[in-house]
């Protein structure tokens, strides 16, 4: 098969995949326990004549998937893909503005925070893996070890919770937010200073949370490889400790290891539930729980349609750097 | 293809872990959650009010930076944003404060619940109390330079009832006739029925802008409609809204009224309780709404009041007492313990409850013993004669035997008299996500009926599990939940009538003709001494027939920074007011 086939192949299953999460999303909320008209709402002043006309303003009191005989398209399914299709995600039920508004303001604000947290932890993560596969057995391993499975172990809440109370006691850090609420900044750069501010602990949590995941799996994979013969093979060829890292070692390391960077980076959209909410950061992850508590299906079928479209493409970016990185998959 | 195997594990995995963690993530981050819904519990994750070092002192060194037009902005700390800056979009409490801010209405209700003047300086009705006029403010402006005339507001009431789903203020227009505007500034409100609850009616319906809402010609454009300037003529003004972030408010200094003394409030949103603690401590903030796990931490702070008071809200234990005959044919289960429709076993389990204990453990002891559905923040209106039914656990024991639940198999729970095999024993469950320390309480209760031959088999749910389980299912026994009532004492007792139980409002399928026929006649009942007598019955019915047991009325806790502002209306004898529109008003910057 050659390579054009395969990227073709590979491009049209990642928007099969779209379609039919697309789908199954639309379905997945519905099943849910609770009605959107009242969830979260318990007023005696919310009666039923009241609820209903909320459901009507939502549409649902339309079929789920077929609509009346007389007319079969009318039916919810029918109109959320009509709309999507040109473009428009809905209203938020909870908030009252478009989603796409909505999920724009958001998806910023947590890519902000998720991605410099990623990136930050898959740098030193990996370093200190391959630095404890090569130094296996000494002190340096079992330190990054232990201090790995430490971070990974730990609750990111508690963590967090502790992180914040020396931030803001301690080092005049803000308690929580993207910026200082009301402030009119005078330049450009007084704001991007405020929201580093903003931004100085939340990030440092998700590094110490993220980076034992990618130290123990380059460490592991890399033991697996340097553990082969052809790894003795370049020994006994007398090549350089940097040149059997480089050439022979982390080539073949690196492919578990981009599966979980193209992965973590695919969910850097779904933000992070726990670190948001302990900061008080504005981003997607606190949006998807606080509308999976008021049953806001537009507002979840949008933010699920843009987590499934990033995680689709970081996977297919992943296959595709795998043909890069190993020739073998292609033939598969 | 092993790796590949692998990685599409991992991908699902994944997902699968988005989506757990975001239907399950803890309490803390809920700012969604039921704000209307009374949810006063100290929260499991309120460790950090007690794990933070006692002897922070509130630094001065950084936070509270230079106010933006260099005046006093007093910042208060909200756990949820607005969900709508539309008054006909809004149903939660943090988008109620906003709106009470920008708009007027025709007149406020005071922290012991009596009507003051605000957009209408007077105010008269008919003898039989279903025409009322009002006289308008000569010089109350909108806040785009317009005047408000009689004719915004006949427009305005027109507008609510005449939308079926106008956020939480549409039933407040139930039973319009007719809203003219005969002046410029006079207002007649005609009702097909007496007005009882007038302080709550008149003052809970915000005046619109007829300018600005006239555009829209039917109830989907009006309730979609953003609203993101929120012309009103309230003493303050929208100056900035970002949604999740804060919403900042300036003070309209000319303002007709009272103009306020500060210059700007920003309600800044966190989304979790432990945050605002840390936020008053080191002065990002001047006033929050602490949990009672926080209050002892905050009272060894220098610089912070801590305000209780009485709040509008109670925790309750709903009893499943539906009936086959009420119910409900369509969406009804009715799967209740059948000992739970003897009143006596109700009342024998109301004089085993400890409700002291259950405040001091629940509620740090802020709180006081409940007895129905009225409270004391209710003011006269509260049957405060009542006696309730002691923590007699003897007495308890003496009732079921007497009406034959006795244990017969000596296995420390009593049965049915005429069915051995049906142990009292009965399904307890709670809103596991709004109520996170419910397990604790159900350890206290299930010791509590231990005592008089009663079991619960405690199982929390998520508060849409709980819902569908509830009402007007009836598939339960016993509940912890809780309400909040609006400013009428009558709020609530429309939970109690027989009306309700299809409707979902209803939690304990009680039904009895006498509380049926007092509410109606209450809800037509003008005379405040009339009307307060039909209401002291009705709360002596309630209490004796048990449909509910509440073990207190919540007492709210506001905390503010001393240093900051001044002249908070905190009056030990009425409403917890530090959050009202008249403090917010009052306050001065200390100078």
């Amino acid at each position: 098969m050659s390579r054009t086939d395969y990227l073709i192949r590979r491009i049209s299953w990642a928007l099969v995949t779209i379609l039919f999460v697309t789908t199954l999303n639309f379905f997945l909320f519905r099943v849910l326990p609770g009605d959107p008209a009242k969830a979260g709402i318990r007023d005696p002043r919310l009666n039923r004549a009241q609820q209903e006309a909320i459901r009507v303003r939502f549409g649902l009191d339309k079929p789920l998937v077929i609509g009346p005989l007389s007319n079969p398209f009318d039916s919810q399914l029918v109109r959320y893909f009509g709309l999507l299709v040109r473009g428009d995600l809905g209203i938020s039920y909870n908030s009252n503005r478009p989603v796409a508004e909505v999920l724009r303001e958001r998806l910023i604000n947590t890519v902000i925070l998720v991605l410099s947290g990623n990136l930050i932890a898959i740098v030193i993560g990996v370093g200190l893996g391959v630095l404890a596969a090569w130094r296996r057995g000494t002190g340096i391993d079992v330190t990054a070890l232990i201090f790995s499975l430490c971070t990974w172990a730990l609750p990111t809440f508690f963590l967090g919770i502790i992180l914040l109370i020396v931030g803001s006691s301690y080092l005049g850090l803000p308690v929580g937010g993207m910026r200082t609420s009301g402030q009119q900044y005078a330049s450009f750069g007084a704001e991007v200073a405020d929201v580093g501010r903003h931004l100085l602990m939340p990030t440092l949590v998700l590094v110490i949370i993220l980076l034992g995941q990618f130290m123990l799996i380059m460490r592991s994979a890399l033991l697996d490889v340097l553990g082969e013969d052809y790894i003795l093979t370049a020994k006994a060829k007398g090549l350089t400790d940097g040149r059997i890292l480089r050439d022979h070692a982390m080539r073949n390391a690196m492919l578990p290891v981009i599966t979980l960077i193209a992965l973590t980076l695919g969910f850097t959209v779904s933000g992070s539930i726990l670190i948001e909410a302990v900061f008080s950061w504005p981003g997607l992850g606190s949006a998807i729980f606080e509308a999976v508590n008021r049953r806001d299906y537009p507002m979840l079928q949008g933010a699920f349609l843009l987590i499934t479209i990033s995680v689709v493409l970081a996977n297919t970016a992943a296959d595709l750097l795998y043909t890069a990185l190993d020739p073998r998959v292609k033939a598969a | 293809m092993p790796r590949n195997g692998t990685r599409h594990a991992l991908t699902f995995f994944l997902l699968l872990m988005s989506f757990v963690s975001a239907c399950g993530a803890p309490q803390a981050g809920a700012p969604g959650t039921a704000p209307t819904t009374a949810v006063d519990q100290p929260t499991a994750s309120s460790a950090q009010a007690t794990a933070a070092p006692a002897d922070v002192q509130p630094t001065d060194a950084q936070p509270t930076p230079a106010p933006a037009s260099g005046g006093s902005i007093l910042r208060v700390a909200r756990t949820a944003a607005p969900d709508s800056l539309n008054p006909g979009a809004q149903y939660i409490v943090e988008s109620g404060d906003i709106t009470a801010l920008v708009y007027d209405s025709l007149i406020i209700s005071d922290q012991f619940l009596k009507p003051q003047p605000q957009l209408a300086t007077e105010w008269k009705n008919d003898a039989e109390s279903k025409v009322w006029t009002f006289t308008l403010h000569e010089n109350a402006k909108w806040h785009d330079g317009q005047p408000v005339t009689a004719e915004d507001a006949a427009f305005t009431w027109n507008l609510i009832k005449n939308y079926s789903a106008f956020g939480l203020i549409k039933v407040y227009t139930d039973g319009l006739v007719s809203a003219k505007a005969p002046d410029a500034k006079t207002l007649v409100l005609t009702f097909d029925a007496p007005v009882a609850n007038s302080v709550e009616r008149f003052s809970a319906v915000p005046i619109l802008p007829k300018h600005i809402w006239s555009q829209f010609p039917d109830e989907k454009s009006a309730t979609e409609f953003e609203n993101k300037e929120m012309i009103g003529s309230g003493p303050f003004k929208l100056a900035e809204y970002k949604a999740g972030e804060f919403t900042r408010l300036t003070a309209v200094k000319d303002h007709y009224l009272e103009p306020p003394q500060i210059d700007e409030i920003i309600f800044k949103v966190y989304q979790n309780d432990d945050a605002t603690v840390q936020a008053l401590k080191i002065g990002e903030v001047d006033l929050i709404a602490p949990l009672p796990t926080a209050v002892r931490a905050l009272k060894s702070e220098p610089n912070v009041t801590i305000v209780v008071g009485q709040a509008l809200t109670l925790a309750d234990i709903i009893i499943n007492t539906t009936s086959k005959e009420n119910c409900p044919p369509e969406k009804g289960k009715c799967t209740g313990h059948p000992a739970l429709q003897d009143v006596r076993v109700r009342q024998a389990m109301a004089h085993a409850v400890d409700k002291q204990q259950l405040i001091d453990v629940m509620r740090l002891g802020l709180g006081t013993p409940g007895l129905s559905l009225v409270m004391p923040g209710h003011g006269e209106a509260y049957n405060s004669s009542l006696q309730d039914y002691a923590f007699d656990v003897a007495k308890g024991n003496q009732i079921l035997d007497q009406a034959g639940y006795m244990d017969t198999n000596g296995d420390g729970v009593r049965e049915m008299p005429n069915d051995p095999s049906k142990p009292l024993s009965f399904r307890f469950s709670w809103p596991s996500d709004q109520i996170t320390d419910g397990a604790r309480f159900a350890e206290l209760l299930r010791d509590m009926w231990k005592q008089i031959g009663i079991e619960i088999v405690p199982q929390g749910l998520q508060n849409e599990a709980l819902t569908s389980i509830c009402c007007p299912a009836f598939d339960f026994d016993i509940i912890r939940w809780g309400w909040s009532a609006g400013a009428d004492p009558s709020s609530l007792l429309n939970v109690v009538t027989t009306d309700q139980i299809p409707t979902g409002n209803s939690e304990t399928g009680y039904s009895n003709p006498e509380i049926d026929a007092l509410y109606k006649e209450q809800g037509a009942t003008t005379d405040p001494a009339k009307r307060k007598e039909l209401l002291w019955k009705m709360q002596e019915i309630l209490l004796r027939d048990v449909p509910y047991i509440i073990p207190w009325y919540a007492q709210s806790v506001a905390a503010y920074r001393k240093d900051r502002f001044q002249g908070w209306i905190d009056d030990p004898n009425g409403l917890l007011f530090v959050y009202a529109r008249q403090s917010f008003v009052k306050v001065t910057p200390v100078k």
